[in-house]
């Protein structure tokens, strides 16, 4: 099981905002589609310190990102 | 290394590692971007073991992706949380002794002067709040007033992170740590006020609340020390586990800090001030 970030696509695509790429501190990790405007997220690497659900639902008020457990697979 | 040696030979596409064809076709070798544009190149740095929401972390990738010639970088690095993923990059890097990382950076510099005399390798050094002004200490100021023409950047997390929580002489006068657990007597150095005394011609000091900013500031350290002198970034970069900063909020305690001790403050010579303006003007010219 892991603790990793999930972009909500419907909610994510309605701002062309990529801060939480921006201050995401895994390389690589947050990544933005330019194309569909929404940002996504490499499970694999995500380490789950939820820095971005703090850019997204605290300072843009935004609600775009949330924590999800994961099994192995998903 | 340099741009043809980063680059892979015709017919060896197919036998490379994934991540670093992406590197060579997506990455930044050879090419300015800007800090804004990190979601569409593959970044130098890699996957690295610090820890979650590591806000030190963060500003080694965004270091990486405001180095104005990446191809040309040598980073050096020493005991401490940064060279966890200093050393994860496409970038050289280099692992003295605990402290000793401007003395070898001082040579390196001086030794690829002569070996190449018309190509601009740039040096930069990144340790922690303990490799440079405490064990490094003597090492770092003897490099500042030799005016070696390299960046130092140092990034404070105000302990001894890896080795259990031991005070440093960065830590904040009266922070109770794991192992000081009496509090600390002392004032924080004062790293800023001693790096412009001993002859850094621009400094800075900063917290890694603002991306565009760090870039900006980062370049600016990087091409002043290729001509006019040394120079020094102070960067906040919280530890939350020694810290207990709860891992979504270390954005939150950076803005924090920047409110309280850490704002924005950026002082350079007259000479280095022209020299910066002057390479700034070039670099947009050739961006236009």
């Amino acid at each position: 099981m892991y603790y990793v970030a999930d972009v909500k696509e419907s909610e994510c695509a309605k701002y062309n905002c990529k801060q939480c790429v921006l201050f995401c501190p895994e390389p690589n990790t947050l990544m933005y589609n330019s194309e569909k405007h929404v940002a996504w997220v490499n499970y694999s690497r995500c380490k789950g310190c939820a820095v971005c659900v703090y850019v997204c639902s605290d300072l843009l008020k935004r609600n775009c990102i949330e924590m999800v457990m994961m099994t192995t697979g998903d | 290394m340099g741009l043809e040696y980063v680059k892979i030979s015709p017919g060896f596409e197919k036998y490379m590692p994934k991540d670093y064809v992406d590197l060579v076709k997506y990455g930044q070798f050879g090419r300015q971007i800007d800090v804004q544009q990190i979601d569409q190149i593959k970044e130098l740095v890699e996957e690295h073991p610090m820890c979650a929401g590591c806000y030190m972390a963060y500003f080694v990738r965004i270091f990486y992706a405001s180095l104005p010639k990446p191809e040309d970088t040598i980073v050096l690095g020493t005991a401490g949380c940064a060279r966890l993923a200093l050393s994860q990059a496409a970038v050289p890097f280099i692992y003295g002794n605990y402290g000793d990382t401007n003395a070898v950076a001082s040579g390196l510099k001086r030794a690829l002067n002569i070996r190449f005399p018309d190509k601009v390798k740039d040096v930069v050094v990144m340790a922690g709040d303990g490799g440079l002004m405490d064990i490094g200490f003597g090492m770092t100021m003897h490099s500042w007033f030799r005016r070696e023409n390299f960046t130092t950047i140092m990034v404070d997390n105000e302990v001894y992170g890896n080795t259990g929580g031991q005070e440093s002489g960065m830590s904040p006068k009266g922070v109770q740590l794991k192992m000081a657990p009496k509090g600390k007597k002392f004032d924080k150095i004062n790293a800023v006020e001693l790096a412009k005394i001993a002859g850094c011609v621009y400094v800075a000091k900063l917290a890694p609340t603002n991306p565009k900013r760090i870039a900006k500031t980062i370049k600016r350290a990087i091409l002043a020390a290729r001509e006019i002198g040394p120079t020094f970034i102070h960067i906040y970069t919280s530890c939350n586990i020694e810290y207990s900063i709860p891992t979504e909020r270390v954005l939150a305690d950076a803005k924090e800090r920047e409110k309280n001790d850490f704002g924005f403050y950026e002082w350079m010579t007259d000479e280095a001030k022209q020299y910066i303006e002057e390479q700034e003007k070039k670099m947009a010219e050739t961006k236009a």
